[in-house]
């Protein structure tokens, strides 16, 4: 095995792509009103992503980071700052961004390929192109064979595949994943992490990964953002020298198992401050009860 | 599964009968109702006629089905059922999509639904027939109020279920309105639609039938009252009898739209 280079953390790393940036995220502010008053979600993040680039954005729960993944969605608005896409301005889904959901997100009543090819169909293209274009990115996640099968017949680690085909079907700019594998088990997880890896390498796809696990963040990312707990704002930026193309087998290394630690350090900060808001929150509700 | 051993699972029947329990009882229950139905008809208990032998009743449901005009009237309420389940099931589902789409309009409407619905629509009878005349018209409108309240409410209900997730997914691949409901709302409240359907059919089928039976000069309804008072009982059985025939195939039919992916998947 070759040796694995480590470099040193610097948290001076750059914020920013070296490169002129596909995606750029300018100073998002997101505020929520709740019963409790006015919540700021997100405070001034800024980031930006080059062509080609695998930036995972990590925090612990409630840092506001599935808000910023539906700012940059364009699913969610009444923010202030910018998103820009190829120097566009985001107003509403940009069809340049695809988005891969958390949640079980197949179409129970379609089988794969026709899971596949929605996107497709909702932009119109011939049937004999959408079928043939769907049928790659079936294969390209592995799932050929499958075809006419219904989500309610295969896995949780396959139907989130299937979502993943779906999205890479529509051949975006800009890949965005939200927690993709949170419903999934570990075993799972790695081994759908390689699919991810092999994926990235074989399209170059830009990717901006949301996660709150940090091994899945390591060992996908060319770049990690750290987020602080409430509210949410960019900690620090590290940059991830492992070589690729990787594999899950990078996770036994020594130099991952450093990242782990930095990264962990920062957060562990930032997990534990929203463990004691949690508790005093519950406390405060088995008081006023 | 080892192989080994004598071990088998029962797969006999038990007592040696050609059916299943399940299957058994079923037939014990009709052979059951056969035989209490002739024997209370030759006792002579109840009025004349009133319990008349199977054997008439299969005669006389023999010789309605060889009648040609029972199917003009048999047309005439398949006709008014069929428009009446399209006009309240249309307005039904588009009315709930309204409300189910908007939090707003239920809030304001959907109690207005909760409280007519189970209204007898039978009192609307009279004032469709001066609107409507005494013809088909009047019998439409029954059955087209009748259903569209199951059919609106099980749409509104339906679309308040559907995943959310989905929803976003067809935001994010930018979907217009009318892919969205045409690809994602409708085809994800598939089963609350066709409940609704089902229930709506079984109402429609009561209102129209109701009112033929009321006042009219055609229809189903109109000949099982035209047997009645005539006092052809076997006549107003047979009649009964093909209604509800007819009935359980159509309920069929509109399962099994439903049905199909389950079927497939399962």
């Amino acid at each position: 095995m070759p040796a694995v280079p480590f470099e040193r953390i610097d948290a001076n790393a750059p914020k920013t792509a070296r490169r002129d940036p596909i995606l750029v995220v300018d100073d998002i502010v997101k505020r929520f009103e709740t019963p409790d008053g006015v919540l700021t979600a997100v405070d001034h993040v800024s980031l930006s992503i080059a062509p080609g680039e695998f930036v995972g954005v990590i925090g612990p729960s409630g840092c506001g980071k599935s808000t910023l993944f539906n700012v940059i969605g364009g699913l969610l608005d009444g923010y202030e700052g910018t998103v820009r896409v190829a120097g566009e301005r985001v107003r509403g889904p940009h069809p340049a961004v695809g988005m891969i959901f958390q949640e079980e997100s197949t179409f129970p009543w379609r089988n794969v390929i026709d899971n596949v090819a929605f996107p497709l169909e909702i932009a119109g293209l011939p049937k004999a192109e959408r079928y043939e274009r769907a049928r790659r990115f079936v294969k390209l996640v592995g799932l050929d064979g499958f075809e006419r099968r219904y989500p309610a017949e295969l896995s949780g680690g396959m139907r989130q595949r299937v979502s993943m085909a779906r999205t890479l079907a529509a051949q975006p700019k800009i890949l965005l994943m939200d927690e993709p594998f949170a419903a999934l088990d570990e075993q799972t997880r790695l081994l759908l992490g390689d699919k991810v890896l092999q994926i990235q390498q074989q399209l170059k796809q830009t990717t901006l990964l949301i996660t709150h696990n940090i091994t899945e963040a390591v060992q996908l990312s060319d770049r990690i953002v750290v987020m602080t707990y409430r509210p949410g704002k960019v900690k620090r930026v590290v940059e991830i020298s492992l070589p690729r193309p990787r594999s899950s087998e990078i996770v036994s290394s020594e130099a991952f198992g450093r990242y782990v630690a930095q990264i962990w350090s920062d957060l562990r900060e930032e997990a534990s401050r929203g463990l004691d808001d949690e508790e005093s929150r519950k406390l405060r509700e088995a008081d006023t009860r | 599964m080892a192989q080994t051993g004598g071990l088998t699972l029962p797969t006999a029947k038990p007592w040696g009968l050609p059916l299943r329990p399940v299957t058994a009882l079923r037939v014990a229950i009709i052979v059951a109702v056969v035989v209490l139905w002739e024997a209370l008809s030759a006792s002579g208990w109840l009025y004349r006629d009133v319990v008349p032998s199977l054997l008439a009743i299969g005669q006389a449901v023999y010789a309605t089905l060889s009648d040609p005009t029972f199917y003009f009237h048999l047309g005439t309420t398949a006709y008014e059922i069929g428009i009446a389940l399209l006009i309240g099931g249309l307005s039904g589902l588009a009315v709930g999509l309204l409300l189910g789409g908007s939090k707003f309009m239920s809030r304001a409407y959907e109690a207005y639904l909760y409280y007519l619905g189970p209204c007898p629509k039978i009192i609307f009878f009279p004032l469709m027939i001066m609107w409507f005349g005494v013809g088909p018209g009047s019998k439409v409108a029954m059955g087209a109020i009748s259903c569209f309240f199951p059919v609106a409410l099980n749409v509104a209900g339906g679309m308040r279920e559907i995943d959310k997730v989905l929803i976003r997914v067809g935001k994010s691949f930018r979907a217009n309105t009318w892919q969205m409901v045409t690809k994602i709302y409708l085809p994800a409240m598939r089963h609350p639609v066709i409940n609704g359907v089902r229930l709506g059919l079984g109402v429609a089928l009561i209102g129209t039938l109701l009112a033929e039976t009321k006042l009219s000069n055609r229809g189903i309804g109109f000949l099982v009252i035209q047997a009645y008072s005539i006092f052809n009982m076997p006549q107003m059985y047979a009649l009964l009898i093909i209604l509800f025939v007819i009935s359980i195939g159509a309920n069929t039919v509109i399962g099994r739209f439903g049905g199909l992916d389950e079927i497939r998947r399962s």
